[in-house]
């Protein structure tokens, strides 16, 4: 038997007659970890995606055990033995995680009962806690995660690829993951893995290869990648120091207060929770999954509501709100972009031109009855330009688009409303490390103009490099702020943790 | 009648003015530990006031007016009755208010007969005394019911009767404003005063024909007595934080009622000068302590706070110590020597920190 279980030579995909990637030549050892390295629209997800049968060589071919292979089909890759963890989840929301697992592999008869010990035995053996019998609409990222990985190994596929696997998990629950993945290894599973975390990728990968603009670049072994290297290859430039960058050494001092949030509560999610976000400044907001952070945010931003008992006040300013629904929060300058790009933060199928100008719809007091084709195209050319969104053009559909330009028009889709509290929700989630400075960049601007940021943000590197002042949260509430100067990983980390 | 409905849902929803909220500690009132890196000068008995008339710092301890020279402390006379406060006048004269119901003004601190006493106007708990500006004294009355040292019940029983004090030369307490939430420490701001409001947490501003202002509101304290800052402004006190266990407390009569009948002061659910000192004390439990140590984010029972005011009575910066530090009960401050001199009712100190770089708002 070969060691190579998978490759791909000279793989070709063109998007209406733009290459995702081209003549790329791929191996994947049997049992090995392999991780993929590259910016977004490096062709990472397209590589992934022809492996995993959601999309189709146009030229090229794949080999499977020795035998060409052209999966059509997800299901048909996983007969194969290919399965594919999604960057995004594919859960199906309204049912539970059990019936999520087992969803494609049922049976004639399907006891309930038994599919949920089933599961909840399946779960155990993998250290996830999940409750089998619980919604997947419930669930907070992290488990939804676990579900999906779950799913994965369920299969038995003997390859399986991971896209930014890690990306909405807990430290303690990474180290699950990194455990499982060593363990599918032992069992002679091989593993592809996409990650932006490039130390997870040094740490857990048995070799690497770098795609940048849909062309391989290098393959190597990990003992022989750093970081730098690694940055090097992926960007074709050296951007190791900008990225993240060091801790900030000089923090913006505190504008007027914008924000003041005062004994918060959506019980049993958001407890008792008080801080203030000042204008000119970048307030970093770290904790961990369940630390009540998206939730607070989304209740000042009026994408959810706080408790009708007691819910605590929120000042706008000097002025108390109360904002039942999102809009009357754009509407007085209050943007919030969405961790969850896919389900909460663009029209997948609409132009990014048309998602921009949605944004910038929202922002009139009494809507508009007439629509302007020719200024839809004038705002989603301008703010395409100037967040550098790479699309063939503004007509572009959004789902065509790789995550971190994703990010982008999302990002645009807010900034457009011109507000003047703008709140990013883990703003480089699954995004290229190309994106990522040019975001922190942006970030940084929006401060230095004035404007009242907050970025919250599960990555302690991000929150060191980004913020002004940090808010550290823990069981639904803020409990401790440091300064940047006082800011560091091991300070963050007890408060994040006690 | 549309804010009577208001005031009714309020209270039913617990929004506006019936919510239980507490003012946030950020900003320029970002929680630090300042307070426990100073230098403890003078371990006292049982100290109440600090008053620096610029050549000496004066200690209000028990019956005894002490004179602190760095650490070693002389007895400058005993009076025979607590001392409630301390003042240095500017013409060099001194005044003492001894159990709260009676002010004596010396021409010296170390004289054994008082040049002026006031005792009228239905003194009780007199705990502040200070310049009026225009030569004459002030006084802060914290309560026409309670004692000086009976402020926690004054502030569980919801009281109103707080008073500023005009003491007049023919020896008259004229009452400059009343039905105050236990007034607790002034000073001259130009012809006006500005007076603490410890049970509203707020700063009033005292005109001499008795109009008030807010000067500032909504604080996250319980601030006591001011003392004028080098360069402008005041050092304001403030002898324990605000918490929402307390706050939530204080709206509950039936509760209140039966706690402070059946319980003994010190296990009741109200703030201390200083607490972790009994297992049998509220808030000793559950989430604020991992392995026996406090987490200085805890609600604090006790708390040591010293407010930075420019001159427009607007917080610059503060010095604090926090539910896991112990320099709590922080009721007086005074710039002497180069030091801002600090008195710590928890632990029943003096201690002191060079004002350079407190005095421009660094403090934070």
């Amino acid at each position: 038997m070969t060691d190579i279980v998978l490759s791909l030579e000279k793989a070709t995909k063109l998007y209406s007659g733009v290459a995702a990637i081209e003549d790329v030549d791929f191996t994947l050892r049997r049992g090995e970890i392999h991780s993929i390295l590259g910016e977004n629209g490096a062709g990472k997800s397209t590589l992934t995606k022809i492996m995993a049968g959601v999309v189709q060589l146009t030229s090229g071919r794949m080999v499977l055990d020795g035998e060409e292979a052209a999966p059509d089909t997800p299901h048909e890759a996983r007969e194969l033995g290919v399965a594919m963890v999604f960057q995004e989840n594919s859960l199906v929301p309204s049912m539970t995680v059990a019936q999520n697992l087992f969803l494609g592999q049922e049976r004639f008869y399907n006891r309930k009962r038994g599919v949920e010990i089933a599961a909840q035995q399946f779960l155990q053996s993998l250290n996830f806690d999940v409750t089998p019998t619980a919604l997947v609409e419930v669930l907070g990222a992290a488990q939804k995660q676990m579900v999906e990985i779950a799913r994965a190994v369920l299969h038995k596929a003997k390859v399986i690829i991971f896209d930014e696997p890690t990306a909405t998990l807990t430290p303690e629950e990474r180290k699950y993951f990194f455990n499982l993945v060593r363990d599918l290894k032992s069992r002679g599973v091989s593993i592809i893995f996409i990650t932006h975390a490039l130390e997870e990728a040094l740490e857990l990968s048995d070799r690497i290869t770098v795609l940048r603009d849909g062309r391989w670049i290098e393959t190597d072994d990990a003992a022989r990648f750093d970081r730098a290297r690694a940055v090097r290859a992926m960007v074709g430039r050296d951007l190791s120091e900008t990225l993240y960058g060091a801790k900030k050494a000089e923090a913006r001092p505190a504008g007027e207060r914008v924000l003041r949030v005062e004994n918060l509560t959506l019980a049993p999610i958001v407890n008792n929770n008080s801080f203030s976000v000042f204008a000119g400044q970048v307030t970093g907001v770290f904790g961990l999954v369940g630390a009540g952070r998206t939730e607070t945010f989304k209740i000042v931003s009026g994408a959810l509501k706080r408790d009708r008992f007691h819910g605590g006040e929120v000042y706008l300013g000097d002025a108390p709100v109360w904002y039942r629904v999102p809009a009357p929060a754009v509407k007085a300058g209050i943007s919030y972009i969405t961790e969850d790009r896919k389900a909460e933060g663009f029209f997948e199928t609409s132009s990014i031109a048309r998602n921009i100008y949605t944004g910038l719809l929202a922002k009139f007091p009494i809507g508009r009855r007439l629509l302007s084709r020719r200024e839809q195209t004038q705002v989603g050319d301008d703010w395409t330009r100037r967040l550098n969104v790479r699309a063939i053009g503004a007509d572009a559909s959004v789902v065509e688009l790789s995550g971190g330009n994703q990010q982008k028009v999302v990002i645009a889709k807010s900034l457009v409303q011109d507000p003047k509290l703008v709140i990013f929700d883990e703003p480089t989630r699954g995004v290229d490390v190309g994106a990522i400075a040019e975001i922190h960049a942006l970030i940084n601007r929006l401060a230095d103009d004035g404007k009242a940021v907050v970025v919250i943000s599960s990555y302690l590197p991000e929150i060191l490099g980004l913020s002004d002042r940090v808010l550290v949260c823990r069981q639904g509430k803020v409990v401790e702020e440091f300064s940047a100067h006082e800011a560091d990983e091991e300070k963050v980390m007890y408060a994040a943790i006690h | 009648m549309l804010d009577a409905l208001r005031r009714v849902s309020d209270r039913i929803l617990g929004r506006g003015e019936a919510s239980i909220v507490v003012p946030t500690l950020d900003g320029v009132l970002k929680p630090n530990a300042a307070l426990d890196g100073a230098e403890p000068v003078f371990d006292a008995r049982s100290p109440r006031d600090l008053a620096s008339d610029g050549a000496h710092l004066y200690l209000a301890d028990g019956t005894h007016l002490l004179r602190l020279d760095g650490a070693e402390a002389r007895p400058v006379q005993d009076f025979g009755r607590r001392l409630t406060a301390i003042a240095a006048l500017p013409d060099g004269r001194f005044a003492v208010a001894l159990d709260g119901t009676e002010v004596r003004l010396l021409d010296r601190p170390d004289a054994t007969t008082p040049a002026r006493t006031w005792t009228g106007g239905g003194m009780t708990a007199v705990n502040a005394l200070a310049p009026d500006g225009a030569g004459g004294l002030v006084a802060t009355d914290g309560s026409s019911r309670h004692g000086a040292d009976d402020w926690v019940r004054d502030l569980m029983e919801q009281r109103r009767g707080g008073r500023i004090l005009r003491l007049r030369e023919d020896g008259e307490a004229e009452v400059a404003a009343d039905q105050l939430g236990h007034a607790f420490g002034a000073a001259a701001r130009g012809d006006d005063l500005l007076v603490s409001e410890s049970w509203r947490h707020r700063l009033l501003r005292l005109s001499r024909d008795g109009r008030r202002q807010v000067a500032l509101p909504r604080l996250p304290v319980y601030p006591s007595r001011l003392s004028p800052a080098a360069g402008g402004g005041w050092w304001l006190t403030a002898f324990a934080a605000r918490s929402r266990l307390v706050e939530f407390v204080l709206r509950e009569p039936a509760f209140l009622k039966r706690m402070i009948a059946e319980l003994d002061p010190d296990h009741w659910i109200a703030p201390r000068l200083r607490s972790g000192e009994s297992v049998m004390e509220p808030m000793q439990g559950a989430h604020l302590k991992t392995m026996g140590v406090t987490k200085p984010w805890a609600p604090p029972r006790a708390y040591g706070m010293v407010i930075r005011l420019d001159a427009a009575a607007q917080p610059v910066g503060s010095l604090q110590s926090r539910a896991d530090g112990r320099i709590h009960g922080v009721v007086s401050a005074a710039e002497h020597e180069g030091h801002l001199h600090v008195l710590a009712r928890g632990p029943r100190q003096v201690l002191r920190l060079p004002l350079a770089g407190l005095a421009t708002g660094d403090a934070r």
